[in-house]
This record gives C-alpha cells, sequence and structure tokens, in this order.
C-alpha cells in the first residue's frame, strides 16, 4: 500500500548525532524539516537500567533474525564469511530517536589539528589509505565548540602536552563528581611523571538546558539516561525543536535524476512504503548503512548505487583500533577509608592520558587517547565474568558462588580504553551481501573486514602506559586486551570527503559530489578517525554542515 | 511479560518440551526439559548459606519464560536442548539412569566429565548465565525475590528501576 508523498524544505535519514544537529539549526531557522529513524521514540519517562531489557536482551537494537550484516573478515589474506545471525555477530548499536548517542558514555574529546593532516604529517604507511582532511581543525573548532554550549559537555582544561588549541579558556560546564580512586590515579601519574587529565563528558553536572544534571546512576555507558543529563542528539537537540520525526520508518530507497535526490522512500513498521519529497536530503544513519542506502539505490544514472560513479562509497571503511585493559584492587590491600572510596558506587573516575605522538628508532609515529573508567556496574555482566577459575576451567557450586561474593563485594575493577588509528585500507569497508535480505526484503550491507599490522602496534605502545598506571596504583589481575576486532559502536568512513570527486564521495561540506542536494553527515565523511571516540567531531561537523545548507537556501 | 502472571506458563514450546534420548542409536526414554534444568540448578547453584534460595532466585519459572522469548535466538534454545539430551545420555551411558535420577555425588561426576568437552563448558555457563538472571535481574520479573541477588552482593541497582517488564 503507498500513501501520498509529502514535501518537506530538509528530509534527514537517521536521528543520531549526524543527523540531528542538521535538524536542530534548520527547523530553528524556519525550515520545514522531517527526520525519518528506524526505531521507536523513547524518552526520559520510558527509561529504566533494565539489565535483562537492555543488556541481556538487547532491546534497542534489532534482532538479527530480522536484520543483520555479512562479515567478510580478513586475515592472513584469507577471507572468511560470517553470516551474522548465525554467529550472533552485531554490528547494530541503537535503533531509537537520538540513535546510539543515547547509549553512549560521552567520553568527549576533539580531534587534534595534526589529525587532519596525517598524511601530510607522519607520510605515508605502506597499504593503507591515509589522506589529509579537507578541512583544517581551525575551521571546525567553532563547532567543537559549539557542541560544549549547546549539547552541554563538562570538564576542567588542564594543560599537557597534547591540548589541542581551544577558542574558550573553559568548559561551560565544572567537571563531574569523581570516586575517591581519581586520587590514587593521579598520585600515580604524578609518581610516574605521566600527564593526565579530567575526561570531558557530554554530561550536564547541574540543571541546565532545560534538562536535568547527573543524578549519578552508576549505570550510564549502554543505558539511555533518565535525567536527561547525557547530551544524546535526542535530550539536546531533537527534544529542543520542531522538526517532525517519524518513527519505525525505515529508509530502503533513494531516487535521483542526474544530478539531484527526488523522492526517499521507507517502510512502516506494518511494511507499508511512503514516500517523501524534499529540497535537501541528509543521510544520517550511521556509517555502515549509509553507504549500504547509497549502494542499494541503484537506477540508470547510478548503475552502481547512487553517488556512486566515482566507485567509492562504501571505500575506507574505519572503525577506532586500540583495545581494553583492567585491574582489580582488592580490600585486603587497602586501609578502611580506601575500601570505603573504591565502593562508592555511581561517581566517575574521569581520568585520560594523551600520548598522541611518539618516537620510536628516530620516527615519528601518531599514538592516541586512553580513558579510564570502572567496570560497568551490570551486575549479571561481572558475576558471569567469574564463571572461571584461574586455569580457565569452568566453575561452579560453592566455589563458584564464594568467589563470586568475594570479588564483587572487596574489590572493585578499574578498566581503560585504548584509542588509535584504525588505518583506511583497501581490504576494509562497505558492499551488498547478493545473498542475505533483511525482513523489508532488502540485502543485508556486507562488513568487509580487514585491519592493519600497523594499528595493533600503536596499540599495544599506548596500553603500556595504562597497565604501569595500574600497577603503581596496586591493582592485582593486570590484563590488557589489545586486538584487531572492530568496536561496533566506534564506526566511520565509507564516504569519505574531498576535494577530488575521483577518490571521493563528498566535497569539503558533506554534500556528494555527483548531487546537488544530497548530504551525509554521520561518520561517513571521516577518512581518519584520529585517536578519539568519534562522537564530538560528528556533532561538531554536523553544526558546521547545517550552516553550509542554512546558506544554501 | 512478567512472571508474577502465569499465562505465559501454558505456552507450548520450551517450557513444556522434551528431549528424546537414544543410546548406541537405541531409543531410551524422553526427559523433560525443564525438570533438568531444575535439579541442575541445584546441583551448580546449590542452596547455601547466604546465598538466595531457589524460591527466591525463581530460576525455573525464568526459564521457562527466557527459553520462549524471541530474543533468544533459535540456535540458543536448540543448544540448551542439545545440551540436555548430550547430558542425559552422559549419565544413560554411564549410570543407566537420566540425569535427573542419579544420586547428588553421581550428577557431580557427570559434570565434571562434561565440563571437560567444549559443547558441556558451554552449556553449564549458559545454564550458570541464566541462573545469574534470575537472581540479579529486577524483581519486577518475578524473579530475584525480596532482591535477595543484590543484598547477597551488596549491589545497589540503577535507577529509575523498570515499571513495566520488557520480557
Amino acid at each position: 500500500m503507498k500513501s501520498q508523498t509529502k514535501n518537506y524544505d530538509v528530509c534527514i535519514i537517521g536521528s543520531g548525532a549526524g543527523g540531528s544537529p542538521i535538524a536542530y539549526e534548520l527547523s530553528k531557522a524556519g525550515f520545514n524539516v522531517v527526520v525519518l529513524e528506524k526505531g521507536k521514540y523513547y524518552t526520559e519517562s520510558d527509561i529504566s537500567k533494565d539489565e535483562l531489557a537492555v543488556s541481556r536482551r538487547e532491546m534497542f537494537t534489532p534482532m538479527l533474525k530480522d536484520e543483520q550484516h555479512v562479515i567478510n573478515d580478513r586475515e592472513n589474506e584469507k577471507v572468511t564469511r560470517y553470516v551474522g545471525s548465525e554467529y550472533n555477530w552485531s554490528f547494530w548499536n541503537g535503533s531509537m530517536v537520538g540513535g546510539s548517542s543515547n547509549l553512549m558514555s560521552g567520553y568527549f574529546h576533539r580531534m587534534k589539528p595534526k589529525d587532519f593532516k596525517l598524511k601530510s604529517t607522519y607520510g605515508e604507511i605502506e597499504g593503507s589509505n591515509i589522506v589529509d582532511w579537507a578541512i583544517s581543525y581551525d575551521e571546525l573548532e567553532p563547532y567543537y565548540e559549539k557542541v560544549e554550549r549547546i549539547i552541554g559537555v563538562s570538564g576542567k582544561v588542564s594543560k599537557h602536552k597534547f591540548l589541542e588549541p581551544r577558542s574558550t579558556t573553559k568548559f561551560p560546564y565544572e567537571s563531574l563528581e569523581v570516586n575517591g580512586i581519581t586520587k590514587w590515579f593521579d598520585k600515580a601519574c604524578k609518581t610516574l611523571g605521566y600527564e593526565s587529565f579530567a575526561t570531558p563528558r557530554a554530561i550536564l553536572p547541574k540543571n541546565d538546558l532545560g534538562r536535568k544534571g547527573c543524578s549519578y546512576s552508576n549505570f550510564c555507558g549502554s543505558y539511555a539516561c533518565a535525567t536527561g543529563a547525557k547530551g544524546s542528539a535526542r535530550a539536546a537537540l531533537l527534544q529542543k525543536c520542531n522538526a517532525k520525526i517519524i518513527t519505525e520508518a525505515f529508509v530502503y530507497k533513494l531516487e535521483s535524476n542526474k544530478s539531484k535526490i527526488t523522492k526517499v522512500y521507507y517502510y512502516d513498521k506494518d511494511l507499508n512504503s511512503h514516500s517523501i519529497k524534499a529540497k535537501i536530503f541528509v543521510l544520517s544513519a550511521q556509517a555502515i548503512e549509509s553507504s549500504r542506502l547509497l549502494l542499494n539505490s541503484k537506477n540508470s544514472f547510478f548503475p552502481d548505487g547512487i553517488a556512486n560513479n566515482s566507485g567509492q562509497v562504501g571505500k575506507n571503511l574505519i572503525f577506532s583500533a586500540g583495545g581494553s585493559g583492567e585491574g582489580r584492587f582488592r580490600f585486603e590491600n587497602l586501609t578502611k577509608q580506601q575500601q570505603q572510596e573504591l565502593m562508592q558506587a555511581g561517581l566517575f573516575v574521569n581520568r585520560s592520558m594523551q600520548e598522541y605522538e611518539y618516537e620510536e628508532k628516530g620516527k615519528k609515529y601518531k599514538g592516541g587517547t586512553i580513558d579510564f573508567l570502572f567496570e560497568h556496574a551490570n551486575i549479571i555482566s561481572r558475576a558471569s565474568k567469574e564463571l572461571y577459575d584461574d586455569n580457565a576451567n569452568i566453575m561452579w557450586g560453592k566455589s563458584l558462588q564464594d568467589k563470586i561474593q568475594k570479588n564483587l563485594t572487596t574489590s572493585r575493577v578499574l578498566t581503560f580504553e585504548v584509542f588509535n588509528d584504525w588505518l583506511p585500507t583497501d581490504y576494509c569497508n562497505v558492499s551488498i551481501d547478493e545473498e542475505v535480505k533483511d525482513k523489508y526484503g532488502v540485502n543485508v550491507g556486507a562488513i568487509n573486514l580487514y585491519s592493519h599490522p600497523h594499528d595493533l602496534e600503536v596499540g599495544k605502545h599506548l596500553a603500556k602506559n595504562a597497565i604501569d598506571v595500574l600497577n603503581k596504583m596496586g591493582a592485582e589481575d593486570v590484563l590488557v586486551n589489545i586486538s584487531a576486532s572492530p568496536p561496533p559502536n566506534l564506526v566511520a568512513g565509507g564516504c569519505r570527503f574531498g576535494d577530488d570527486p575521483k577518490t571521493s564521495v563528498l566535497d569539503k561540506n558533506c554534500k556528494a559530489h555527483e548531487l546537488e542536494n544530497l548530504y551525509v553527515t554521520d561518520a561517513s565523511f571521516m577518512p581518519t578517525g584520529g585517536s578519539v571516540p568519534y562522537t564530538w567531531t560528528i556533532y561538531a561537523n554536523s553544526f558546521r554542515v547545517a550552516d553550509v545548507i542554512k546558506n544554501s537556501f | 511479560m512478567n512472571l508474577n502472571s502465569r499465562r505465559r506458563f501454558i505456552q507450548a514450546g520450551f517450557a513444556g518440551s522434551v528431549v528424546l534420548i537414544a543410546i548406541n542409536s537405541k531409543l531410551f526414554g524422553g526427559v523433560s526439559v525443564l525438570e533438568t534444568v531444575f535439579v541442575l540448578q541445584e546441583d551448580l547453584f546449590p542452596q547455601s548459606t547466604g546465598v538466595p534460595t531457589k524460591k527466591q532466585i525463581n530460576a525455573k519459572s525464568y526459564l521457562s519464560l527466557i527459553l520462549n522469548h524471541p530474543r533468544v535466538t533459535d540456535s540458543d534454545k536448540k543448544f540448551i536442548k542439545n545440551g540436555i539430551r548430550w547430558l542425559n545420555e552422559e549419565a544413560v551411558d554411564k549410570y543407566k539412569k537420566i540425569y535427573i535420577r542419579l544420586t547428588p555425588s553421581q550428577r557431580q561426576d557427570i559434570l565434571n566429565e562434561i565440563s571437560l568437552t567444549s559443547w558441556g563448558e558451554d552449556f553449564i555457563a549458559d545454564i550458570l548465565k541464566y541462573i545469574f538472571e534470575a537472581m540479579l535481574g529486577d524483581p519486577i520479573y518475578g524473579i530475584n525475590k525480596d532482591e535477595s541477588g543484590w543484598k547477597w552482593l551488596n549491589h545497589r541497582p540503577g535507577l529509575p528501576r523498570p515499571k513495566v517488564t520488557y520480557l
């Protein structure tokens, strides 16, 4: 059944961090804006910290039997095909209004000036497709600052070797409250001569911007925020503007003539097809799905997919390289006061270290960022981590019960996450799987995976500093896992921007080279990812593009 | 769905299912999936001082809910059923009785044996994870009664707690 086509000034596909700044800015400027979102609309009153629903049964992502990806994993020149539903391998993040920004931890770091010119600063790396960005840090800086005010970023500017230039001296919000362990962390860093700083967070420490401040619920990452303190695209932007949001709307095709997108088609939850016309179309369905939609939208003008006459759509997909590690602090090594400090629930660790550049054998290398945080408070996950003994044998019975009780009530785990560049290569990209279709009958995206060996080397180098700190703090059972596993929530590329239409999909303003009215504003545009989580940069770039679109009318 | 309402129990499917045991290609008999899981809970997570009781955890009821749930994949459900079949085949092979008819020490012996196999290790881990879900999930689902699991581990749940059930 087809309904009547509706007309708008701007049609945005995807309501996450890439699309929402456009919706916010353009609707506030008086334009008629519609946002198509595949997921449901959950507001603060719907949100709870239900571990069974959110984390165990993953209520905010599609079931893989309905929607999935095929993963072609390349290792040692051999490619292995994994159908996502058969291997329970999911690349979904948050199908809901506001997208995965609802579920982020809000660790906000800006990229550095050198991230924008990686190739000209550090040179080529064999087997990778590094390029400089089409814009400079200076062009994006005003928008990083804008995000601090509009989304709400809390933190403290402290000088360190790799602090990026700022147009303001302070964050608009003070740092969040921290746990007592932060004092131990700072002391260890000072002893070791390592610089650390308070992690900027997209979380309001107090009521402001029409939102409530943080309640320190102890369940931040992976969960939506029930106070609105977290700067999700929903809480910070979509709930503050009058853009029309159509939920449970899966966009399956873009229609175009030679130079313009003319319509988008979407299915509602009952699989009825609808279409929308607009003057401007903005694609922001998260990197993999944005490339998939373009590749699946073929016509006589674009036989290989919309905006893909260059053959560049889907190419140079990147994730965040690095990994994680942890150390355990046990009561038996602590004073009574330290024990109490350690077990304070809800307060953050909020400490980061950056070794953004380092030298080995006379050559300079791009490094990265390490964030420190407590192990997630999810109690079922923490109990499940205790299932194996020191020899990796499964445990049960009284011995397991004793281990769970001891570890969960008289110790706590401090973890760290390493972020460094996932180098773009010819082997890591998005294509269309010719066999597997989703519940809408549309061919699913194929994720062709490959991690450049250089990524692992950098990750291992960075992790050494984190291990030093944990050891100095007196942690036990220190572990580190730097791997080539792609984190599904840190994905970018596929429609890189650039000045040359032969080697890029988008121009410097994230408009498709080949189309007059199509912009892509999720992380797809990023040719390299920096060594930080992407969300702040996605927000900032989307605010930048919003200004471009406003001026184009 | 809430376990406090018992409608879900009536549903056919995993809750009422029986798996057939064959030894040397010869049919030995059928065993109830849930009865086996119930005894497994006692063996894997026994009653002991301070630990939540079987009644408080309510794992049997939880499993009958969760193993019919669309968000538990068919392959996960199949693996639990297969695990129960293989567990019983081990029991019959060694002691000529199905698992729930064995003595506690015989059952531990079988668990020790299967834990050395890849499937057995995964099966024990899966059952324990479902027990943990029942012991430590929100009481709104009719599990973790009196918040006994949270109290046992001094766990402060995240707020707000769910006001409606999702499962």
